[in-house]
């Protein structure tokens, strides 16, 4: 049990350092980044959670990435800054790239030495697990903005 | 009798202040000259397109252009937004001005887009005039992080990402080496302005030349993930997002020109690896 926690809080600092990153690529207002780097642990910790409770990845990552647009909506409302600021930079550590760079490479391979079944077979999972969470990254992200937009009202 | 006429007289005192003050408010509203509503026109693109460049979404920059309308005095802003231009029209008294602006794709910095938002708040407030407006938007800077430490960062971060997806210390590593070195590469490309597609294209291919090094036998026993994780600094994370979050707000002609450039980045990035891949091949 308290190798499982350590594992996770682990994983959440990794998860926090790498929404930092990002942030700084996307340039965002100084006083903004600790907000990412807690985005970015807690979406990476829900995730794992979900997981472990035996729900598929596509779905973990929808349920993680709708808690988050909750929470960047909820600071963006306090600090008076655009929802986007806060929840890209958090959804970071979520993002397929394992899957899809597999994909890519298992293209190139297919493309040199021949198509085989096992490439073909490689090829489709990877892409269609790459596609579907960045699917649910994008829909869960939208999800509660949609639900707290009425007409004529600002959104900060 | 008596308390009749002084309901009379108040009441009549009444309608005649309404009268008097909608006046007012018609005197101040034709104080706007056709040159002052231009300026004013002019001051809204200005803003609008400062937060369409830097990679605000859809609503945010209607809602804003809308709100510093309302208050620099114009009675209402309407505004037409496609991938490449933004078309703006303000209304006051039966007088409209429109005016057109080309916006071009520029590298995201949401230090901008937070400052523009800033400043509608503040003359929302203070009751800024239209120079004060213009004035501010000039005085805005981008806040560039020292360059040494994104490089650090985004090297750590790329790391870090390795580390999630289980790579050995060997792969954490090189990571971190590899994606160092991209940033930089991807920071002397923007220092000179191209497109960016050329720039992450070279990119891409720089980072997974240098990350090939953990397929040498017996460096790492996860390779595939330091090649993943190097180039993941190249992931479209906003245009990606802003498209979803636009088209799901009615805005469908933005979302396509976003969901397109995000997919034109992708295939730039694709197109470095698949170079290095091949030559590292070629190579043996």
């Amino acid at each position: 049990m308290m190798d499982l926690l350590f594992t996770i809080l682990l994983d959440a600092l990794f998860a926090g350092v790498a929404s930092i990153g990002f942030a700084m690529v996307f340039n965002v207002p100084k006083n903004a980044l600790i907000y990412c780097a807690i985005g970015g642990a807690l979406a990476y910790t829900f995730r794992t959670i979900f997981l472990n409770f035996g729900i598929t990845i596509e779905i973990s990552t929808f349920f993680a990435s709708t808690l988050i647009g909750i929470i960047a909506l909820y600071w963006s409302r306090k600090y008076l800054t655009p929802r986007p600021i806060y929840s890209v930079a958090s959804i970071i550590p979520m993002v397929p790239g394992t899957y899809a760079f597999t994909a890519v490479i298992s293209l190139i391979n297919m493309n040199t030495y021949g198509v085989t079944p096992e490439l073909i077979v490689q090829f489709v999972e990877n892409a269609l697990k790459a596609g579907s969470i960045l699917g649910a990254i994008s829909f869960g992200l939208a999800l509660p903005s949609l639900y707290f937009i009425r007409y004529n009202r600002p959104i900060i | 009798m008596i308390s009749f006429y002084a309901l009379y007289v108040t009441k009549s005192k009444l309608i005649f202040a309404i009268i008097q003050k909608n006046l007012i408010d018609i005197r101040d509203m034709e104080k706007i000259t056709y040159e002052e509503q231009t300026k004013i026109t002019r001051v809204i693109i200005k803003a609008a397109v400062l937060m369409m460049e830097y990679g605000a979404e859809s609503i945010l920059i209607e809602q804003t252009a809308q709100r510093l309308g309302r208050a620099l005095g114009v009675s209402s802003v309407e505004i037409s937004l496609i991938p490449s231009a933004i078309v703006l029209t303000t209304l006051v008294n039966n007088q409209s001005v429109t005016t057109t602006r080309r916006s071009h794709h520029k590298p995201i910095n949401m230090s901008i887009v937070y400052d523009v938002q800033k400043m509608v708040i503040d003359s929302e407030n203070k009751k800024y005039d239209s120079n004060l407006v213009l004035q501010t938007l000039k005085e805005i800077k981008p806040n560039y992080y020292n360059r040494w430490l994104v490089v650090f960062m985004v090297g750590l971060a790329c790391a870090s990402f390795a580390y999630l997806q289980k790579a050995d210390w060997a792969a954490f590593g090189i990571t971190f080496l590899a994606a160092s070195i991209a940033m930089f590469v991807r920071q002397e490309l923007a220092k000179k302005k191209f497109v960016l597609i050329i720039t992450f294209g070279i990119t891409a291919f720089v980072a997974t030349m240098i990350a090939s090094i953990s397929q040498i036998e017996g460096v790492s026993s996860t390779p595939n993930i330091a090649l993943a994780s190097s180039v993941l600094l190249l992931v479209p994370g906003f245009p990606f997002v802003n498209s979803f979050l636009d088209a799901l707000k009615g805005y469908l002609s933005m979302g396509w020109g976003r969901w397109l450039h995000a997919m034109l980045l992708t295939f730039a990035t694709s197109i470095g690896i698949i170079l290095a891949v091949t030559l590292i091949k070629y190579q043996g």
